[in-house]
């Protein structure tokens, strides 16, 4: 009997959970990446302006947040604006890192680092929802570009996770 | 005796290593097994205008500068496209502009016309952990009455996983470039670029036609490179 009571109990919340963590699960129709551009004095190949955004569409639409992720200045319909986010940023540190350094010091010296500051607004108003600052260091062997990955993804999880707190507090 | 067992066994290394620098040296061919088509999945709806428009797409020009721009994937024996890219893109954007009634039979009843410059169509270096698929063109737009013309650019970007089978390495190039060909024409045909350029050009319909603008002898039919503004 109570083996029963327990396994009823376990079912329902197993049922249930999916709905509760819906509730608080933000939903917006669109969002739209802009190309960061470089600060001053950053000196980073110009493919990689592309490639990082093509990394940051590509975590937004695997975030599950947004029906779409639409392209830099497409035109979005007035009624779907207040629902719709846009996220514009700039790179602004880049050291390229030095190997000799990483292997004879090690712990961290040497690295290649990466820094960019991101900003998350409605579009309906311009209103800013969120600030994202990200810094990525990666080894200096590694190509450039997989700091851009690193980036992306961290970038689309602080804005998952800003989202979802302010939803769970509204 | 010695010397007689090790001269043929030189000999053979020899020949095998000739044999792989000659296989190495070879470019990839195109044949069936390594050809992908590469087409929209569906057609991109473009923007709604004030008016009803009709475009028509003129030329489009290959401005990549690439020597086998059919060629999308060198290693493991090569991806190749079945048909040019300019080729493709044109077909896509009719298809586009098909789909929503703003294709024009010919050049006269067109409202705009279109000639697209094409500067990039394939992969582009990625971070190798990843196929990086792009397509970046220029459409430039010209309205025939005044002559007067503006021009758009589009990019589209495309991630996709890396893979170790031939197959799926083929599978997932293929379905990048048509993310990226998709997204690029979603940028041109969706995009505020277009809309400003269309706004600054677009005349009401019964404005007449500049002398300049009246129909050339049949001679001088045939349609010229337009030159791009510098």
């Amino acid at each position: 009997m109570k083996i029963l009571t327990i396994g009823t109990l376990a079912a329902a919340l197993l049922w249930t959970s999916p709905a509760i963590a819906k509730d608080h699960e933000p939903h917006f129709k669109s969002v739209e990446a802009k190309h960061f551009p470089r600060a001053e004095g950053v000196e980073l190949s110009p493919a990689f302006s592309d490639y990082l955004y093509a990394e940051l569409r590509q975590e937004l639409t695997k975030a599950k947040l947004f029906d779409q992720v639409i392209g830099e200045d497409e035109v979005v319909d007035a009624g779907d604006a207040p629902k719709s986010l846009v996220i514009v940023g700039t790179i602004t540190e880049y050291k390229k890192g030095s190997l000799v350094k990483s292997e004879l010091i090690g712990f961290g010296a040497g690295m290649r680092s990466l820094k960019v500051d991101a900003n998350v607004s409605r579009r309906s108003n311009q209103q800013n929802l969120i600030a994202i600052h990200v810094h990525v260091k990666v080894s200096p062997r590694w190509d450039e570009k997989v700091m851009a990955r690193f980036a992306a993804k961290n970038i689309v999880k602080q804005l998952k996770d800003s989202l979802k707190a302010e939803a769970k507090t509204s | 005796m010695s010397f007689r067992r090790i001269v043929p066994v030189q000999w053979c290394v020899l020949a095998m290593c000739a044999v792989s620098i000659q296989v190495r040296a070879e470019d990839p061919k195109p044949t069936p097994a390594n050809t992908i088509t590469v087409q929209l999945a569906e057609p991109v709806k473009p923007q709604v205008f004030s008016r009803p428009l009709k475009f028509f797409v003129v030329d489009v020009i290959d401005r990549s500068g690439n020597a086998q721009p059919m060629l999308v994937f060198k290693p493991r024996g090569g991806i190749f496209l079945d048909r040019t890219p300019a080729e493709i893109t044109r077909a896509g954007l009719e298809t586009c502009l098909r789909s929503a009634n703003m294709l024009a039979a010919d050049r006269d009843s067109a409202d705009l016309l279109l000639t697209v410059y094409l500067f990039h169509f394939g992969l582009s270096d990625s971070s190798g952990m990843d196929f990086f698929g792009k397509v970046e063109f220029a459409a430039t737009l010209k309205n025939p009455k005044t002559a007067k013309s503006q021009q758009v650019a589009a990019s589209g970007t495309s991630i996709a996983g890396i893979a170790i089978r031939k197959k799926n390495i083929q599978k997932n190039v293929q379905e990048d470039i048509e993310r990226a060909f998709a997204d690029a024409l979603r940028n041109l045909l969706r995009g505020v670029k277009l809309r400003d350029a269309v706004l600054a050009l677009d005349l009401p319909a019964d404005t007449p036609a500049t002398p300049s603008q009246a129909p050339a002898p049949a001679a001088t039919e045939k349609p010229s490179a337009p030159a791009i503004k510098q």
